[in-house]
């Protein structure tokens, strides 16, 4: 029943559900990722220029207020400094008081000593020849107004206010004024350099709403573009889901339909007293028999894979002898492949290890690969089946493996990687008019992960299919570890397993 | 031998010690004795500035007397006094003037009116006050105790004599206040 769902043809029919839908949910994986990481990259590396940024900007203003600002302020100080030079001296003007007169002479002293030592530190911190050639003007000038500084406050206090008078507005106001002219020309240097520096900061701030906006924008794309696909991934997921089980649904009806028509059709000639014959009634009683066994398995597999999915079903485990088993598979088989032409060529190595699981179970898996095989065997008529030890160097266990081959019309690789999704059955096997239910493959898939194994599908398409069960063994070291999957495998599908033999 | 070497060391030793001591006690008796006389001593102080170096008292009596009205490098010449009641004025006046405070105030009242003095005396309030206004005025002359006297003046000799030089002239009372 499961290779119902095996394609036929190497392309999707048009108009089914395989082909755009699953290139579509390959893509939007493949994408979403792809989408995060050149995201992640893209952000990353703005968050790095942002903060090379914000750390230029940080020495930018840094560099503005150690070098222009306090500098403007030294400045300023020094300014206020050679006024209370000047003014120190003139006040003295204004008292004959000797003693007053040493005290305004102390004061312009201190006064010129402060701008004497702001001189020295604007030419020890000068890095410019600009600035270099403008702090040594200004020592001149104001050693030059310094001597005639002097010399008014001797006449000053010499009691000379006239000459002291005279002699400041011939020489102390004209030198005073070339110092004045320096100290402006500095603030003037100063005032360019934090205008710089500002627009320095001005433009970094700039540059980083930017590329914070820049981030911002990115990301809030990236969010919108992942929400999209992820949203139209559920979408197309729900869709597909939907239109799997209306192809379940017709399907089942089509396969309880067959036998109801037989079974209505015979009942209606024994009932209308057209079949009277002992012989007839017995031909017509075991049509209605065949007829109704087989609507019950088809239930019976639908109940169980609605079991295995819903967790509901119960299988007890225990040590089961696989060769046994197989055995009573292919003797419960021997009816319909002898019936359909087919012969099983099958090949067991001697004295197989137990595996632990349900033996129904397993019945019922190995029973659903030899029904597809006679289903989609083609013309060879031949199925292979084979049990045989293996160890398994992937999952470092020795597993028994039971493949199950056949030379029929194979399996497109297109479809190899849906051939286990529940209800999917292939738009060429519905075409070709081959019934099922799109469960068999499914259910077996489940049994065997229940059981700790699984199982696995080579097929070449017109070369024939070979179907692999994987079941760990029992008292294997490796398979103690590789229990767990199965017992995960188990508790997904609603199977307890127990350890009794 | 040996021990005897050992014994003239130490004797050696212990006799520098002493003298050394004694060498260190006589150096603070004679500090403290030179700033006794510079306390007691009158300094002539001008600026810095001043190419003289040296007057006889003579001279001294004359600048003090506003009779002379410029240096030789012709600066003006500023006297500057204490305020009545300082014991240095008190010594000027005997030492130099060889007046007293109303003999004193009555010659450059008469000096100024006549012609005859150039310039009456600056009257500052305290000796620092004489040394910084010495230090600003290049023509400026005053008088300091001696020990009142820093490097931003400069002591003057009269009649070839220094503050604490033997036979120097000007000295004045040991101080006790105002």
């Amino acid at each position: 029943m499961g290779r119902e769902k095996a394609g036929r043809k190497r392309e999707a029919m048009p108009g089914t559900s395989t082909g755009p839908a699953q290139t579509w949910g390959r893509f939007s994986r493949y994408s979403s990722a792809l989408l995060f990481f050149f995201t992640f990259c893209a952000v990353v590396v703005v968050g790095l220029f942002v903060i090379r940024d914000l750390r230029r900007a940080d020495k930018d203003e840094q560099n503005m207020f150690t070098g222009s600002v306090l500098s403007l302020h030294r400045i300023a100080a020094l300014e206020y400094q050679t006024q209370e030079t000047r003014r120190s001296t003139l006040y003295a003007l204004g008292t004959a008081d000797s003693n007053l007169h040493v005290k305004y002479a102390d004061q312009s002293r201190e006064a010129d000593h402060l701008v004497s030592e702001g001189i020295a530190a604007y030419l020890a911190n000068a890095r410019t020849r600009n600035e270099l050639d403008i702090g040594s003007r200004l020592r001149r000038d104001w050693s030059t107004y310094l001597s005639v500084r002097d010399e008014v406050l001797a006449s000053i206090l010499e009691g000379s206010a006239k000459e002291a008078v005279d002699r400041d507005l011939t020489e102390g106001v004209a030198s005073f004024d070339r110092v004045r002219q320096d100290l402006a020309e500095i603030e003037r240097v100063y005032d360019q350099q934090a205008a710089q520096q500002l627009s320095n900061v001005d433009a970094t701030s700039r540059r980083t709403i930017l590329r914070v906006a820049g981030v911002l924008a990115i990301t809030l794309v990236a969010t919108i573009a992942s929400v999209w696909t992820i949203q139209r991934m559920r979408m197309t997921g729900a869709i597909q889901l939907a239109k799997l089980q209306m192809e379940f649904v017709a399907s089942v009806s089509h396969e309880l339909r067959t036998p109801l028509a037989v079974i209505s059709s015979a009942a209606d000639n024994i009932a209308d007293g057209l079949v009277r014959e002992k012989d007839d009634l017995r031909k017509y009683g075991a049509a209605i028999q065949t007829q109704s066994r087989q609507m019950m398995e088809l239930v019976d597999q639908i109940l169980l894979f609605s079991a295995t999915k819903d967790r509901a079903g119960h299988a007890a485990f225990r040590t089961l002898d696989v060769a046994r088993i197989v055995d009573s598979v292919i003797h419960q088989t021997a009816g319909l492949v002898r019936a359909s032409g087919f012969h099983i060529e099958l090949e067991m190595e001697p004295a197989l290890p137990s595996v632990r699981g349900d033996a129904s179970g397993l019945a019922r898996c190995l029973q659903n690969m030899i029904v597809n095989a006679v289903k989609y065997g083609g013309e060879s008529r031949w199925i292979g089946v084979r049990a045989f030890l293996r160890h398994s160097h992937l999952r470092g266990r020795s597993e028994i493996q039971i493949a199950v081959r056949d030379r029929g019309i194979g399996i497109a690789k297109s479809e190899l990687a849906r051939v286990f999704e529940p209800f999917y059955r292939s738009p060429a096997v519905v075409g070709e008019q081959i019934h099922g239910t799109g469960l068999g493959l499914s259910l077996s898939k489940n049994i065997a992960e229940a059981m700790g194994g699984h199982l696995t599908v080579e097929s070449e398409l017109g070369s024939g299919s070979v179907f692999t069960l994987h079941l760990p063994i029992v008292g294997d070291p490796g398979s103690q570890a590789a229990e767990d999957p199965g017992s995960q495998a188990a508790a997904e599908n609603g199977v307890r397993g127990t350890t009794e033999k | 031998m040996l021990r005897r070497a050992h014994v003239l060391f130490l004797f050696c030793a212990a006799l520098l010690a002493g003298a050394l001591l004694a060498c260190s006690f006589g150096l603070a008796e004679l500090s403290a004795s030179e700033q006794a006389a510079a306390e007691r001593n009158l300094a002539i102080v001008v600026n810095q500035s001043n190419p003289v170096n040296e007057l006889t008292m003579a001279e001294l009596r004359r600048v003090f007397l506003g009779e002379r009205g410029h240096w030789p490098n012709g600066r003006r010449i500023t006297l500057v006094m204490l305020e009545p009641g300082w014991p240095e004025r008190a010594a000027v006046l005997t030492s130099i003037y060889h007046m007293d405070e109303a003999e004193f105030n009555n010659h450059f009242l008469h000096g100024l009116f006549t012609g005859e003095v150039f310039v009456s005396p600056k009257t500052l309030s305290t000796p620092e006050g004489v040394r910084k206004f010495i230090f600003n005025v290049p023509g400026a002359i005053g008088y300091l105790r001696a020990s009142d006297v820093d490097k931003t003046v400069k002591v003057i000799h009269i009649d070839e004599r220094l503050p604490g030089d033997k036979g120097y002239k000007l000295h004045v009372p040991p101080r006790e206040g105002k």
